[in-house]
């Protein structure tokens, strides 16, 4: 039988927890991420003949290297490169849940949105427009009730037809940008090591960025001077 | 004029125009949506003033009132 491996990620309090359980069935493995006091969780789940193992991450509103949360999380991404991540997003607060999405995409994570509280979010009279939601992110988009288990199926469809078909989303920045990546993308591509490990492009957009965790790992493999030239 | 958003007094909105601070505070409002050109309301302060809860894209945000120093706007009807 298949196996593939299924991570969970969404900002707290969008019902991960419950999808998880409803994925697994409540059976979780309950352990620690290596060397740190944050909770892990791991479950199984059969369906259509793959068996996924499920991976809940912590709750997090971004990917920055800020928190432990949010490194964990995003080491994972990167260094597990899990077949499918699935976000899950809270519905009734589209604008602030979409920055992780966002971000996610930008780490060339295989994705599938979980639109969840999508009861909620009708209640307040939002119209979302799953199709095109959908289309603008180029990833599939499943609308879910957690709390009454409604879309569960069509989730775990979503995420076995993504693990066959790979990524193919990708987030555009503005020409200046999409030039300096370009530059950026040059110099690291010339690292086989840092090439195979990590996404470049993903690289090149946290050094733009100053992310703290990246600059270490490009100085710790003698890069910085090289950059310096290019991003001052 | 431009005020900071600590100095709105309950119902009051602005909308951001800068936010001031060091890297890892000035990243975490940017993470939570206070972005420049978004529309943010005061709802109430706590008992002695601090922190305070805002409005902020649709969701309630608590803020310290010194995390509220730093971020400007200016104020709307």
């Amino acid at each position: 039988m298949r196996e593939i491996e299924v991570a969970l990620i969404g900002n707290p309090n969008v019902g991960k927890s419950l999808i998880f359980n409803n994925l697994t069935g409540g059976r979780a493995h309950v352990g620690n991420w290596p060397g740190k006091t944050v909770e892990k969780k791991e479950g199984r789940c059969i369906h259509k003949g793959v068996t996924m193992r499920i991976i809940d991450l912590p709750g997090v509103y971004s990917l920055t290297a800020a928190s432990i949360d949010e490194l964990i999380a995003r080491n994972y991404i990167v260094e597990e490169r899990p077949d499918v991540v699935v976000d899950i997003v809270d519905a009734s607060n589209l604008e602030r849940n979409l920055y992780l999405t966002l971000q996610l995409l930008e780490l060339e994570a295989n994705l599938v949105i979980a639109l969840n509280k999508s009861d909620i979010a009708e209640s307040l009279g939002y119209e979302i427009d799953v199709k095109g939601l959908s289309e603008l992110l180029g990833v599939p988009v499943v609308p879910t009730i957690a709390t009454v288990k409604v879309g569960m199926e069509e989730l775990k469809d979503a995420i076995v037809e993504a693990s066959k078909r790979g990524v193919k989303a990708r987030v555009r920045y503005r020409e200046d940008i999409e030039e300096l990546i370009e530059r950026i993308g040059d110099i690291l591509r010339r690292d086989e090591d840092l090439t195979r490990k990590y996404p470049i492009r993903w690289l090149a957009i946290k050094i733009i960025e100053g992310d703290e965790e990246v600059m270490r790992l490009i100085e710790e493999r003698g890069l910085i001077e090289e950059l310096r030239e290019v991003i001052g | 004029m431009e005020r900071r958003l600590s100095e709105l007094n309950p119902g009051e909105s602005g909308i951001i125009s800068r936010i001031e601070g060091r890297g890892e505070e000035r990243r975490k409002l940017l993470d939570m949506g206070l972005v420049r050109g978004t529309r943010i309301t005061v709802v109430r302060r706590a008992p002695l003033g601090d922190p305070i809860e805002l409005l902020v894209k649709g969701y309630n945000l608590s803020l310290r009132l010194d995390e509220a120093e730093g971020v400007y706007v200016k104020p709307v009807e």
